[in-house]
C-alpha cells in the first residue's frame, strides 16, 4: 500500500557546498540518500514529494560539516499480510518463483501455486498448467495476495501466493513473443 | 538380614514361653479381640523397630516380664506402624530382604496363608499378658486399641504431610553404600546375613541388595566405623573400598521403586535396542504382555544374497561387520534371487505375510518378534525422515495420528504458552481452532478446557515462526503451507523448504539462519576438507556440513562430518579476473562463461584461482556460486583494497589530521584516491572499530609477551594484532595488550617530517622499520576503481582528480618529491601505490603481471629512484629478486604469491587443458616463465603465464627453494610444517629456519 508521510532527517552537508546553491545541493543529497532506502515502520521511500522544512544548520566541530534538520513529505510504499498486488516474475526454479512489485520482491512457494501447474525445468523455466494454456515464467506479471512479511533493515521481503480466485498470471509477454 | 529379626525371633520366643500357659484362660478374650489382630501385629512389629534401637533396654523389660514393657510397648506404637505400612507398600522388590515386613503383607490381607499361623501363636500372647492386669488397665487398653485401629485405617489414605513425618530423619540409622564386586551384590548381601547370625557383636541393622544397581550394596547402620567391621573378611567386598553416606534426602530413593509404566501399545514409536537394527526406528504392530514380547514392523535390514547364499547351502564366510543398509523388502527381487517366498496366512490376525527363511515381512517391511526387553519406548523422537519411510501412501492420516502420539509422548514441560494458537485434535471438538489462555499443569484452558494431549499447535500460511525442537531446531522461516499437522516452512536463510511438525514450532519474528557453527567452523566458512579440496560451508547440519566444493564447472554439493574437514582458510588471497584485473574478497564480479553464467555478487572467498560468489538471487547452495576466477570480469571497483585502505590508514590519517595543521585540508585531497574517502564513516562504522584500532601497542603477557604490533581489529575482548617483527596476524586478549603511544608518536612525527612525501601512507613506508611489513604487496590497492568512489562521494570533486588514474604510469620516476598541487599530488601518490594492471599495461604494454618477481616490469623503479620507493611499496614485491632491494621486499603471503624462480616445480594449468606438472627453467621479462612440463616425454617447454602457474607446495622432507624474504633463492629440505609456517633445514647453512608455507616452493629434483 503507498502512503503519502511526512518524515524528518537530520542531513550532513559537506562545507564544499556552501554556498548560493546550499539548498538544491541539500534537497539532491537527501533524495540520493532517501530514496529506495527502506524501514521496518514506513516501508520503501519512493519518491520525495517535497520539502517541507529545513532547519537551522549546526556546524560540526573538526569536521566542519553542518547538519541540517530536514522535514519532508515522501511516497513509502509497504506491502502488508493480505494485500493483493500485481508483479513481475523474475525467476522461477522449482521451490517457486520470485516477483517483484517495485523494491518488494515477493516469493510464491510451489505449495502456493495452484496444483494444477506444474514446474518444467529448462531453458525458461516455468510452471505450466497440464493443458499449457497458462504459463508463469520470467517477465510474466501476476497477481498475487501477499501472505506473509518479513521486514529486515533493509528490505522487505514477502511471502506470496496465486492460489486464490482471481490470482494469477495477468499478462505474459514471454508467452506472446 | 537385619539384626532386628534376630532380636525378635528370641523376644517372640519368650512372650511365646509366657504367653502359652496362660493360653488357655485367655481363651474368650482372645477371641473377642480377634478385631485387634492389626494392632497387635503392629505393635509387634513396633516393637522390632524400636528394639534396634533399644536393645539393652529391652533385654533388662524382658526379665521384668509383662507390664511394664507392655505399657512402653503401647506408647511407642505412635504411629510408626505407618512407617512399615508405608515401607511394605513402596518398596515393592525389596520386601524379601526385610523379613519383617511379610508380617505386615499378610496383615493386609495378602498371600501365604500358613504363615498366618505362625502369627496367630504370638497374637493371643499380648491378649494374655492383658488379661493379667486389672480391669481399668484393660479398658484403657481396649479403649486404647480401638482408636488405634480406627487410626490405622485413616492411616491407610495418610496425607502427603503425615508421610512426611516418616521420612528418615538425623536420628535415624543411615544408609551406607559399599562397593562390592560386579555380580556378587545378593551374594555379598547373603553373606552379611549370615555374618550377622554367626556374631552378635555386628552392629549393622539391615543390608539391601538392588536388582538394579551393579556393584554396590546398601548398609544400614549408624556408624560407618560399624559397617566397615561387618564388611570385613568379606571375599566379595574390598578392603579398600570406600563406604559411602547416602544423603538421608536420597534415602527413600534407594528404596523405592520406580514404576515401571512402559506404557507400550500399538502404534507407537520405539527403538531398537540390540542387534543389526540398534538404533532403528520401529513400530509397535503388537504386544503381547504376558510373554513380554512385541511384533515391531521394521525397515528391513536384510542382505538377500546372504539369505541366497544360506538356502542353497553354500557356504561363504560371515563378515560380521556389515550391516546391511535399511532397504524395503521387495518379492520380485527375492524370487529373481531364487529364494523361496512363501505366503502365509497368519492365525491370529488373519493377514497375509511373505515367509522367507523364517521372517515375515508385509508390504516391504519386516514384522519381527522381539522381547519387550530389547526395545527402547522412552523419549522417542523420529525424524522427519524416518516417518516419512514408514509411511504408506493412503494411509497419511493414520500415520499422522501414531506420530502424533509419540510426539506428545516427548513434549517438554511448557509446550503451551498462553496466546499460542491451538488446534483440537482428539475428542468430540476436534478441529476445533482456539487460543490458549492460561495453562495449568497438564489442562490447558481456552474458556473450554482441554487435556493437553487433546491439542495440537496450528499455524496459518504466512505466520513467520521459529522451530524449538527437532532435527532443524532454531531454524526460521515463513509457513508457506499447513500439512495436517506439518507445516511447510520457507527457510529465511536458505530460501529452501522444510518440513517440521507443528508441535516443534513457535511464532516468532526473530530471523536466524538455525545452527550455524559447530566447533570452529561456521556457515559461508571456506575450508580445506580432507582430501586437499576445499569449499564453502553452505548448511550446518546438527552433525555435519554441507559444502559446495571448489568446483568450477559443476556445483558439487558433498556432506562432511567436523572431522572430515581439515582446516579453516582465512588467508586472505585475490586473483585474477578475466582481463587480468586483480579480484580480492567482497569485490562484486559477474560470471561471464560456464554453467553459471550471467550471475553476479560479491566475492566471499578466493582460494587457488577459484572464486566463491555470493549471488542473493541464487537460491541453490545458499547463494554461492563457485567459478574460476579467469572467467569472471570484475564490476565497479575492487572494495577489498579499499577496504584495507580504509582500515589501515584510518588512525594515522586521523592522527595527522590532529597533530599538524599542515594536513588539516588533507581530508580534502583525499577523496579522489578512493579508498581515504570515507573518512572512516563507514569503516567505522564497521566492526571491531574501536579506538584500539590501528594503535601500535605491545602484548604485555601471554606467549607473545613482548611483541608489538598493530591493532587491526578489536572482536569483544579479542584483538587481533598483527606483529611488527613477524609477518603475520595474531589474535591476543585485550588485557594482555598495552599500548604504546610512545613509540607510534615518535615515528609519526618523523613522518611528517617528510614533507609533501605521502603522508598518509606511512605504513607503506619500508623506511620505518616498524611499520607492519605485511602492509602489502601493492596489490591491495590495486584497481581502485574511480567510479567506485565517485558514487561514494557524489559531485563536485575537481575534474582533475577524475582523470588521476591517466597520470598514473606516468608519473613513478618523474616527480615524486614535489607535489605542490594537489593535482600531481594525487596523481604520483596513486601512481606509486596503484599497482592496478591499468596502468601498468599502458605503460609497459606487455607486464601483465606486476607482481611476478623479477620481471623488469618492476624495474622502473632503479636504484636511482630509491628515496622514492618508500612510498611506493607497492613495487617491491615485484622486485624481490634485485639486490639491494631485497630487503625492502617485506611482504609476503597476502598477495598473489607468485614469486617464481628457476627450478621450482611448478602446476601449469592451461583452461581446457589438464594441469601438468613442470620445472620453471627461466622466467622471462615479463613475468612469464619457461616451463619444461615433466610429463610431456621430450620436456617440452612451454612458455606459461603466471597466472597459469602455482606452485606445488612442498611436503615434508621435500626439497625446497625459498621464494622470498631474505632468503630468496636458498634451497633446503623441509622437514617439517607446522600449521601454515614451514620448518626449514637450509642446504649450506645447516641452519633451521620456520618460514612461511607461502614462500616455499617444491625443487625440481633433477
Amino acid at each position: 500500500m503507498f502512503f503519502h508521510i511526512t518524515l524528518e532527517r537530520n542531513m550532513q552537508l559537506h562545507p564544499r557546498h556552501f554556498g548560493p546553491h546550499l539548498r538544491e545541493k541539500l534537497i539532491a543529497k537527501l533524495m540520493k540518500d532517501v530514496e529506495g532506502t527502506c524501514s521496518g515502520r514506513h516501508g520503501f521511500v519512493v519518491a520525495i514529494t517535497n520539502v517541507e522544512d529545513i532547519g537551522k544548520g549546526l556546524i560540526r566541530e573538526g569536521t566542519g560539516f553542518v547538519t541540517f534538520p530536514v522535514k519532508y513529505q515522501c511516497v513509502a510504499f509497504r506491502p502488508f499480510k493480505g494485500e493483493i498486488l500485481e508483479a513481475v516474475v523474475t525467476m522461477v526454479n522449482k521451490m517457486g518463483f520470485f516477483a517483484e512489485a517495485g523494491p518488494v520482491q515477493i516469493f510464491v512457494s510451489n505449495h502456493l501455486i495452484p496444483d494444477d501447474m506444474e514446474f518444467q525445468s529448462g531453458d525458461m523455466p516455468n510452471y505450466t498448467t497440464s493443458d499449457g494454456s497458462v504459463k508463469i515464467q520470467k517477465d510474466s506479471e501476476v497477481r498475487l495476495k501477499i501472505i506473509g512479511t518479513r521486514v529486515d533493515a533493509t528490505e522487505i521481503f514477502c511471502i506470496g501466493t496465486i492460489k486464490d480466485d482471481f490470482l494469477g498470471v495477468i499478462n505474459d509477454p514471454g508467452a506472446a513473443s | 538380614m537385619g539384626r532386628g529379626d534376630e532380636e525378635e525371633f528370641d523376644e517372640e520366643e519368650d512372650e511365646e514361653e509366657l504367653e502359652d500357659e496362660e493360653e488357655e484362660d485367655e481363651g474368650k478374650v482372645g477371641r473377642k479381640r480377634s478385631r485387634s489382630r492389626f494392632i497387635d501385629d503392629a505393635a509387634v512389629e513396633d516393637e522390632e523397630e524400636e528394639e534396634e534401637e533399644e536393645e539393652d533396654d529391652d533385654e533388662e523389660d524382658e526379665d521384668f516380664g509383662g507390664d511394664d514393657r507392655r505399657g512402653r510397648r503401647q506408647k511407642r506404637r505412635s504411629g510408626a506402624e505407618f512407617f512399615d505400612l508405608e515401607a511394605a507398600v513402596d518398596s515393592g522388590d525389596d520386601e524379601e530382604e526385610e523379613e519383617g515386613e511379610d508380617d505386615f503383607i499378610n496383615d493386609a490381607g495378602a498371600e501365604i496363608p500358613d504363615e498366618d499361623d505362625g502369627r496367630r501363636v504370638h497374637r493371643p500372647s499380648i491378649m494374655m499378658q492383658e488379661d493379667q492386669e486389672d480391669v481399668e488397665e484393660m479398658e484403657r487398653q481396649v479403649y486404647e486399641r480401638y482408636a488405634k485401629s480406627s487410626h490405622v485405617e485413616y492411616g491407610e489414605d495418610a496425607t502427603d504431610v503425615e508421610q512426611q513425618a516418616l521420612l528418615p530423619s538425623v536420628k535415624d540409622p543411615k544408609l551406607w553404600m559399599v562397593k562390592c564386586a560386579i555380580g556378587r551384590e545378593r551374594e555379598t548381601a547373603i553373606c552379611l546375613m549370615q555374618k550377622f547370625i554367626d556374631r552378635s557383636d555386628l552392629q549393622i541393622r539391615s543390608v539391601i541388595a538392588l536388582d538394579h544397581l551393579k556393584n554396590y550394596i546398601y548398609v544400614e547402620a549408624e556408624k560407618e566405623a560399624h559397617v566397615k567391621e561387618a564388611c570385613k573378611g568379606l571375599r566379595n567386598i574390598y578392603s579398600s573400598a570406600k563406604v559411602m553416606l547416602v544423603p538421608i534426602k536420597e534415602m527413600t530413593d534407594v528404596l523405592s521403586v520406580e514404576s515401571k509404566t512402559v506404557d507400550l501399545s500399538r502404534d507407537t514409536w520405539v527403538r531398537m535396542k540390540i542387534g543389526i537394527y540398534k538404533g532403528d526406528l520401529a513400530k509397535v504392530v503388537d504386544v503381547d504382555n504376558v510373554r513380554q514380547k512385541v511384533i515391531v514392523k521394521l525397515i528391513p535390514r536384510i542382505d538377500l544374497q546372504a539369505i541366497a547364499n544360506k538356502l542353497e547351502g553354500r557356504e561363504v564366510p560371515k563378515k560380521k561387520t556389515f550391516v546391511p543398509p535399511p532397504r524395503f523388502f521387495n518379492i520380485d527381487e527375492a524370487r529373481e534371487m531364487h529364494i523361496r517366498v512363501e505366503r502365509r496366512r497368519d492365525k491370529d490376525t488373519g493377514e497375509y505375510f511373505e515367509m522367507v527363511d523364517g521372517l515375515m515381512f508385509k508390504d516391504g517391511f519386516l514384522y519381527k518378534t522381539v522381547s519387550i526387553k530389547s526395545i527402547s519406548s522412552l523419549n522417542i523422537q523420529p525424524t522427519f525422515d524416518e516417518l516419512e519411510k514408514f509411511r504408506k501412501p493412503g494411509d497419511d492420516a493414520d500415520g499422522d495420528l501414531a506420530s502424533l502420539s509419540t510426539l506428545f509422548a516427548n513434549r517438554k514441560k511448557g509446550h503451551f504458552m498462553k496466546g499460542d494458537a491451538v488446534i483440537v485434535v482428539r475428542g468430540d471438538l476436534k478441529n476445533l481452532m482456539g487460543w490458549v489462555e492460561k495453562v495449568e499443569d497438564d489442562t490447558v484452558h481456552k474458556t473450554l478446557a482441554f487435556n493437553e494431549k487433546e491439542l495440537c499447535k496450528y499455524f496459518k500460511p504466512g505466520d513467520h515462526v521459529k522451530v524449538v525442537s527437532g532435527v532443524q531446531e532454531g531454524a526460521t522461516g515463513m509457513v508457506v503451507k499447513v500439512e495436517g499437522h506439518v507445516l511447510i516452512i520457507l527457510s529465511d536463510t536458505t530460501k529452501e523448504d522444510i518440513r517440521v511438525f507443528a508441535d516443534h514450532v513457535v511464532e516468532s519474528s526473530e530471523i536466524t539462519t538455525g545452527l550455524t557453527r559447530i566447533g570452529d567452523y561456521e556457515l559461508h566458512d571456506l575450508v580445506l576438507l580432507d582430501n586437499m579440496s576445499f569449499g564453502v560451508i553452505i548448511r550446518v547440519e546438527s552433525e555435519a556440513f554441507q559444502v559446495l566444493k571448489g568446483v568450477p564447472d559443476r556445483p558439487e554439493v558433498v556432506l562432511v562430518k567436523l572431522r572430515e574437514i581439515k582446516s579453516k582458510v582465512e588467508r586472505r588471497t585475490s586473483a585474477k579476473d578475466r582481463s587480468n584485473n586483480l579480484v580480492s574478497v567482497k569485490d562484486v564480479v559477474r560470471v561471464i562463461e560456464g554453467p553459471c553464467k550471467g550471475k553476479q555478487g560479491p566475492v566471499e572467498h578466493i582460494h587457488k584461482g577459484i572464486l566463491f560468489i555470493y549471488d542473493r538471487h541464487h537460491l541453490e547452495h545458499a547463494g554461492f556460486i563457485c567459478a574460476k576466477a579467469q572467467s569472471c570480469v570484475i564490476i565497479g571497483g575492487s572494495h577489498g583494497n579499499h577496504d584495507r585502505n580504509g582500515l589501515d590508514h584510518f588512525d594515522p590519517r586521523f592522527g595527522g589530521v590532529r597533530s599538524s595543521s599542515q594536513f588539516l585540508q588533507s581530508p580534502r585531497r583525499l577523496p579522489p584516491r578512493g579508498p581515504p574517502i570515507d573518512f572512516g564513516g563507514r569503516h567505522r562504522g564497521g566492526r571491531g572499530h574501536d579506538s584500539l584500532v590501528n594503535k601500535c601497542i605491545k602484548i604485555k603477557s601471554g606467549p607473545l609477551k613482548g611483541y608489538r604490533g598493530r591493532v587491526k581489529e578489536v572482536t569483544g575482548s579479542l584483538v587481533r594484532v598483527e606483529l611488527d617483527s613477524q609477518m603475520k596476524i595474531v589474535t591476543v586478549k585485550r588485557e594482555d595488550i598495552a599500548d604504546t603511544a610512545s613509540i607510534a608518536t615518535p615515528f609519526r612525527e618523523s613522518r611528517y617530517g617528510m614533507g609533501s612525501e605521502t603522508p598518509m601512507h606511512p605504513s607503506r613506508t619500508p623506511l620505518h622499520p616498524m611499520q607492519t611489513p605485511m602492509r602489502d604487496p601493492g596489490c591491495k590497492f590495486a584497481s581502485i576503481s574511480t567510479s567506485e568512489f565517485w558514487d561514494g562521494w557524489e559531485d563536485g570533486n575537481p575534474a582533475t582528480w577524475g582523470v588521476s588514474p591517466q597520470y598514473q604510469p606516468a608519473t613513478p620516476p618523474a616527480r615524486p618529491y614535489e607535489a605542490p598541487t594537489p593535482g600531481s599530488g594525487w596523481a604520483n601518490t596513486p601512481g606509486g601505490y596503484t599497482e592496478s594492471a591499468t596502468p601498468r599495461e599502458s605503460s609497459y604494454g606487455s607486464a601483465p603481471s606486476p607482481y611476478v618477481p623479477s620481471t623488469p616490469g618492476g624495474q622502473p623503479m632503479t636504484p636511482s629512484s630509491a628515496s622514492y620507493l618508500p612510498g611506493t611499496p607497492g613495487g617491491q614485491p615485484m622486485t624481490p629478486g634485485n639486490v639491494g632491494l631485497d630487503i625492502m621486499s617485506p611482504t609476503i603471503g597476502e598477495g598473489e604469491g607468485n614469486w617464481f624462480m628457476p627450478e621450482i616445480l611448478v602446476n601449469v594449468q592451461r583452461p581446457g587443458e589438464d594441469s601438468h606438472v613442470g620445472v620453471i627453467r627461466e622466467v622471462l621479462m615479463d613475468g612469464s616463465c619457461k616451463v619444461s612440463l615433466e610429463s610431456a616425454a621430450n620436456k617440452e617447454m612451454v612458455t606459461a603465464h603466471p597466472t597459469e602457474l602455482e606452485v606445488v607446495r612442498p611436503r615434508k622432507s621435500d626439497k625446497i627453494k625459498i621464494m622470498n624474504g631474505s632468503l630468496r633463492g636458498v634451497t633446503g629440505k623441509l622437514i617439517g610444517i607446522d600449521g601454515s609456517d614451514g620448518i626449514v633445514k637450509l642446504d649450506d647453512t645447516y641452519e633451521v629456519k620456520i618460514l612461511d608455507m607461502v614462500i616455499l616452493a617444491k625443487l625440481a629434483t633433477q
